[in-house]
């Protein structure tokens, strides 16, 4: 039930974007609304984790624990990103860089892409899940190209391009999925409630084929090298709320709709299957971003290739499939979303501040905007697997597992690149945070409700490790309790 | 007669891999459609279900007419060269196209078998979104890539339409309103690109490196 309220939230929240002329109103509404969805998408993981069998509202809707976690996820990161836009966009309209009325379409543009988000985890039927993904490109497309420049156009048309072409392949693998329903002799449906049960049933070579269209669809959103060319551009030209969306939950939205296949596909065909391709594209994403992170020169695309690191890693944490391997992953999930939008956020602050997205130029941040460069070098450890921050816990588990395991290589290739971007990150950042400062930039304010969502994020990124504390079951409860197998 | 209209189609990508031309390549689009709106009518009669019924009228409205008015007049109004900058000529093209036509014949063959009727069409319907990729990599204009990107979703809707059946009646709306407003979407951006940097050559879009 609360999940229609979430929709709705967001729906309507577009809609006061129609009637309300006034940015700084709007704001604040969405600060409220988002605030109401976060404590929804609590209510819905709670009850999703007591009850047994994954709930189904009117046939369309259907949520079992994985959809409520994700849902949870993408909250989490929205309403920190409309907390940090009543700010944001504020300033730019008192810099006269956008005017009042493109506020209003940037909160119009802002609610409808939250709420295409939310719809991603809530649908049952994949037919639909496919049509919930290319909203969310297509509305992400106008966030990237807002400022209506020739870089961010030439973002917007390259990520709705290739993004388009990717969607069209999981088209096709949605498509087979149904046929390889259909013949065996069962009713026609798309519904992934109906299609698991009966997984071990189908056709096991229109599967394997459909699940790589799928995977290679999907992982096209998800920023999956070789398939991420459209990533880096659009991220870094998007405005600064939506490029934390954009990494922080749209990819993750990407890793829900092929985790979805992936059950299937598990259940069908066997783990094997699914374990070779995911390990195989998380490792060509990490060794490639690896690299695109080393000789980086513009920080919004270091974050972004950050993105494609971390996206790697998750896949790889799906692919040993050990359920510390997944618990792992999907809490590197979480915490890739927070702590890749409190970099944006960041990021966000200094560009408006130096007008420059490029690292040489960058310097000396702590003393100019002195909470910022704080909570960016938290950030920086953080993000980059320091302990005693969160995403070093999910790292530890998915290396752990990969020991456990045995797989030495895949383990070793991880270790190998963790380390070079740590490197990497260190190198950068410690030029931009410390270096002296440029001639004439002087120290400049920060509004408070960015201050607050830093404040917010990081005791997210802090306290997270500790749930597991309050979590009185084993691994294997978890993982069984998401995956339904 | 099924397979008639397949081989129109056939006939129809052949076409428009070869067209030089920006108005050809969309009236090449306008004939699939059709060939396809042709197709879904039958199925329709012979299933004798009102949801087909509708589906192929919102086929024939939205890629019949709407669709190719709406190209039509965005390359008027654009003022762009009508040339569609390939990259390969249309005597290769061709031949490109039926090296792949070869293909998904032999793959379809591998998944479902030979023989049957069946596997006829999941052939032409791969073709077809194989030509439709094979259009947006080697065009260089906006407006090719998003013909292109249409006829991928055509072959996609051959095949679903015959393979499996029809999707859930529900759905097929929904995809269909999702790609009438991607090509609304995308018009926009090539009025954008147009305007900001005087052409449509997307291969000359190349500020963002690294």
């Amino acid at each position: 039930m609360q999940v229609f309220f979430i929709l709705g939230i967001s729906l309507s929240l577009a809609i006061f974007c129609l009637l309300i002329k006034k940015p700084g109103v709007l704001g604040i509404l969405n600060c409220v609304g988002y605030l109401a969805v976060l404590f929804l998408s609590v209510v819905i993981l709670r009850q999703a984790v007591l009850s047994q069998t994954p709930r189904q509202f009117s046939g369309f809707i259907c949520l079992d624990t994985l959809s409520a976690f994700f849902i949870f996820v993408v909250a989490v990161v929205a309403f920190a990103s409309a907390l940090y836009s009543a700010g944001y966009i504020r300033r730019e309209i008192k810099q006269g860089v956008i005017s009042e009325k493109k506020a209003g379409i940037y909160y119009l543009l802002f609610n409808l892409f939250c709420g295409s988000m939310f719809f991603v985890p809530a649908v049952n039927n994949l037919g639909m899940l496919w049509v919930a993904i290319e909203m969310t490109t297509l509305v992400s497309a106008f966030l990237v190209g807002f400022y209506n420049k020739k870089e961010s156009i030439e973002a917007a048309w390259k990520s709705i391009i290739i993004c388009s072409v990717g969607i069209v392949f999981v088209l096709l693998g949605t498509i087979l999925f149904s046929y390889a329903f259909s013949i065996s002799g069962l009713s026609k449906s798309l519904n992934w409630s109906d299609m698991v049960p009966v997984a071990h049933i189908l056709d096991k070579n229109i599967l394997k084929i459909a699940f790589i269209f799928v995977l290679v669809g999907y992982g096209t959103k998800a920023g999956l090298a070789p398939m991420h060319t459209w990533l880096p551009d659009a991220h870094s030209q998007a405005v600064a709320p939506i490029s934390a969306l954009l990494s922080g939950v749209l990819l993750k939205t990407a890793i829900y709709a092929i985790l979805r296949f992936g059950i299937i596909i598990i259940k069908g065909v066997g783990f094997a299957y699914f374990a070779h391709l995911m390990v195989l594209f998380g490792i060509i994403s990490l060794v490639i971003a690896g690299g695109f992170i080393l000789v980086q020169k513009d920080l919004k695309r270091l974050l972004a290739y950050s993105s494609i690191e971390h996206i790697g890693i998750i896949a790889i944490g799906f692919g040993l499939g050990t359920p510390l391997s997944c618990a792992g992953a999907l809490f590197h999930v979480f915490n890739h979303a927070v702590t890749k939008s409190l970099m944006f956020f960041g990021a966000g602050n200094i560009v408006t501040i130096y007008k420059k997205h490029n690292i040489n130029a960058i310097r000396g941040v702590v003393k100019v905007i002195p909470f910022t460069g704080l909570m960016m070098l938290l950030g920086v450890f953080a993000l980059t697997g320091f302990p005693p921050f969160s995403i070093f816990i999910s790292e530890l588990m998915i290396m752990v597992a990969a020991f456990t395991k045995g797989s030495y290589l895949v383990a070793a290739i991880l270790l190998l690149a963790l380390a070079v971007i740590f490197g990497a990150f260190i190198h950068h950042f410690g030029k931009m945070l410390f270096g002296n400062l440029p001639k004439g930039m002087v120290k400049a304010g920060e509004p408070l409700s960015g201050k607050f969502v830093f404040l917010f994020l990081s005791l997210l990124i802090c306290l997270s490790p500790w749930a597991f504390i309050f979590i009185k079951r084993d691994w294997v409860w978890i993982v069984r309790k998401l995956f339904l197998i | 007669m099924r397979l008639m209209v397949l081989f129109a189609v056939l006939i129809s990508t052949y076409l428009m891999v070869m067209a030089k031309r920006a108005p050809a390549l969309i009236r090449g689009f306008r004939f699939q459609s059709f060939c396809l709106f042709w197709a879904t009518l039958i199925i329709a009669r012979r299933e004798d279900e009102w949801g087909l019924y509708a589906v192929a009228g919102l086929l024939f409205i939205l890629k019949v007419v709407f669709i190719p008015q709406l190209l039509y007049r965005t390359i008027k109004k654009i003022k762009a060269p009508e040339v569609l900058g390939l990259l390969v000529n249309p005597q290769l093209s061709l031949i490109w196209a039926l090296g792949f036509t070869y293909l998904s014949w032999i793959f379809s063959a591998q998944l479902i078998g030979r023989g049957n009727e069946a596997m006829v069409m999941l052939a032409i319907a791969f073709f077809v979104a194989l030509a439709g990729l094979f259009l947006m990599i080697s065009r260089m204009t906006a407006l090719a890539q998003i013909v292109g990107l249409l006829v991928m979703e055509n072959g996609i809707f051959l095949l679903a339409s015959m393979v499996s059946g029809g999707m859930p009646f529900f759905v097929e709306i929904a995809i269909f309103f999702d790609v009438f407003v991607s090509v609304l979407i995308m018009g926009f951006f090539v009025y954008r690109i147009n305007k900001l940097f005087t052409h449509i050559d997307v291969f000359r879009l190349s500020r963002l490196k690294g």
